[in-house]
């Protein structure tokens, strides 16, 4: 199999579900179980935003509605199934928001994103009785010991199974019609690809991995509040991360979050309330420089580093000579 | 008849709001006329207008109603700058690029502002603040008046610059086609810098007039950007006359939900209407999108 992303994302796999065993420190674990929560939430993004190039600014209400689904729906289930409700009604969402929003592009799309999750933060906020409002709500623990080991396995485990998920959108039909949408939607849609459905079916995926990351994140915390999961803050960070890293590459989102998530933590220690300005900075820097993202970058320059998907419709027809027979002749001129 | 005097006063209320968002959405809708460009540091453009007039004040003594001039001016040279330094460089097609790019921006703004002025919440001090005009059992506060009045006179300029002088045809040129533009002379990156700078200054005018009659902080900005793209859309991406209606209606609404469901619902209806418009009538209700 030649795909070197594969193979790195499994290094770092790796060497993440290693790390335990040499390291115990819980500040320590906290910020990879950061990081790696990250990584999913890019990934998660990256289908949206990275393959189908709907480059969505609203992804935090899926976080945040899996966080309040294992927060409210826990009062009269398992968590467990918690998380599944949480689940389903981050899909719910994604399909309310996906069924306005991919019937626009560009500018409009993104704003229609932010709205539909402002919306959801607004109504969190504004339902006392229900979620708590400002003052939050607490969420219980998923695990018996609630040690941190436990939440960062889960999370290492989550972000594998974000990874493969990419990996397979990558070199299957759907992740083709995805990226055909990304070149060229009116495109896409005249040689056939039902460009509503398939964008409908990534977001819905999308929406799924994201709510799940939320559940795990709100219950090792025991408590959440509105503007931390789902203000548009997280949703901007959840869509830097796979830019910077590379935005439909399968490594990108994870490389992003490597980069991104060590250098908050350093800079939050080094810098303290300057950090968000270091930040801002590093956006800048990222769009001015690389707008290609770290991974895309490479991609470009080392070869042998080549494992771009094949042109969006290489896969279907059959190679050979047919493909010449195919070839409609130009009209010559008289 | 009880039900009359407290609906009018939240019209009226919701007008004068109303100019001032306005003149913010305007700006707003010059840049993204022009360029094309979704401008996410618009807030903090508003947010820096109200420092610059609220430092003015507190350390030179200057009134709000003069300083808010200040305000204009240094906005117009920021916008420009970051025009040249910045959304220069990136090509036109990118356009979440440039949503993050501006948004960049934005983050450098506030945070600049939180390291320099702290966190606190000020509030301007002045003999005006108390003064209301009353008629019947309707009143108006004097400072919400006169920002009123400037906002609108602000407004009216903008619309004829961008309507009647050569600068403002040049512009609605570059709306039209940026390529062909060009051709008829037109340099294209001066025009875009002073359109960027007149859209920031617009911003930290309307920075300037608000702070005699809200408080001050550096997140101030986030609140009124997610309303400018709202009214900007509304209006019709692009024009300026739309947003100027766009921004009136919503200042009413507003007050209106203020008054019938209470104010932390007001945000809520804002961002409905924002989806209802993109989902049934995303080239806007006021005025047509130009192309």
């Amino acid at each position: 199999m030649k795909r070197p992303q594969v193979l790195i994302g499994a290094a770092i796999f790796l060497i993440a579900l290693v790390i335990p065993v040499f390291v115990r420190n819980d500040y320590f674990l906290q910020v990879i179980f950061r990081l790696f929560l990250f990584a999913t939430l890019g990934l998660a993004w990256n289908l949206v935003g990275g393959y189908a190039g709907q480059l969505s600014l609203g992804h935090a209400a899926f976080f945040g509605i899996g966080a309040y689904g294992l927060a409210l729906l826990s009062k009269g289930a398992s968590p467990w199934l918690a998380i599944l409700g949480g689940v389903v009604a981050s899909m719910v969402a994604a399909v309310i928001i996906g069924s306005v929003s991919f019937r626009l592009r560009g500018p409009y799309f993104c704003l229609a994103t932010i709205a539909f999750a402002e919306v959801v933060r607004l109504i969190a906020k504004n339902l006392p009785n229900v979620t708590g409002g400002d003052v939050g709500t607490p969420v219980p623990s998923l695990f018996p010991q609630n040690t941190m080991m436990s939440f960062y396995y889960a999370c290492v485990v989550l972000t594998i199974a974000a990874f493969a998920i990419n990996a397979w959108v990558e070199r299957s039909r759907f992740g083709y019609y995805l990226m055909a949408i990304r070149e060229d939607e009116d495109t896409a849609l005249s040689v056939g690809v039902n460009t509503a459905r398939v964008k409908l079916w990534s977001l819905l995926l999308s929406a799924a991995i994201s709510a799940v990351a939320g559940a795990l994140y709100a219950s090792l915390f025991l408590f959440i509040v509105p503007d931390p999961v789902l203000g548009i803050e997280l949703s901007v960070e959840i869509s830097i991360l796979p830019m910077l890293g590379g935005a439909g590459t399968l490594l990108g989102p994870v490389v992003g979050s490597l980069v991104l998530e060590t250098a908050n933590e350093v800079f939050k220690n080094i810098f303290k309330e300057a950090h968000l300005l270091i930040y801002g900075i590093l956006v800048v820097l990222v769009v001015l420089f690389l707008p290609e993202g770290i991974v895309g970058t490479l991609m470009r320059k080392l070869r042998w580093f080549k494992a771009a998907p094949p042109p969006a419709f290489a896969a279907t027809p059959p190679p050979g000579p047919a493909e010449e027979s195919r070839r409609v002749p130009l009209p010559q001129p008289e | 008849m009880d039900w009359l005097y407290p609906f009018l006063q939240a019209v009226l209320n919701g007008i004068l709001t109303g100019a001032l968002y306005a003149l913010i959405a305007m700006g707003m809708a010059l840049i993204f006329g022009v360029m094309r460009i979704v401008n996410f540091a618009h807030g903090a453009f508003l947010m820096l207008g109200m420092y610059a007039t609220w430092v003015i004040f507190e350390y030179g003594h200057v009134n709000p109603y003069f300083g808010f001039l200040a305000a204009g001016a240094l906005l117009f040279a920021i916008g420009m700058a970051v025009y040249a330094g910045l959304v220069r460089h990136v090509p036109v097609q990118a356009e979440f690029m440039i949503i993050l790019l501006t948004l960049g921006v934005s983050l450098i703004s506030v945070d600049t502002v939180l390291l320099v002025f702290g966190a606190d919440y000020h509030q301007l001090n002045f003999a005006l603040l108390g003064k209301n005009f009353r008629m019947g059992q309707i009143s108006l506060n004097a400072p919400w008046l006169i920002s009123f009045a400037i906002a609108l006179l602000a407004a009216f300029a903008l619309y004829f610059f961008v309507m009647r002088t050569m600068f403002g045809r040049a512009a609605r040129a570059i709306a039209q086609n940026p390529y062909s533009a060009p051709l008829m002379g037109i340099n294209i990156h001066r025009v875009q810098a002073v359109t960027f700078g007149i859209g920031a200054a617009a911003a930290g005018i309307a920075g300037g007039l608000l702070l005699p009659v809200f408080y001050l902080y550096p997140d101030v900005g986030h609140l009124f950007n997610l309303k400018s793209f709202l009214m900007v859309v509304m209006g019709g991406m692009g024009s300026i006359e739309g947003a100027a209606a766009a921004g009136l209606v919503l200042g009413v609404v507003e007050s209106l939900t203020s008054l019938y469901w209470g104010n932390e619902w007001a945000l809520v209806v804002d961002f409905v209407l924002f989806i209802l418009v993109l989902s049934f009538k995303p080239s806007g209700i006021f005025g047509s999108q130009r192309a």
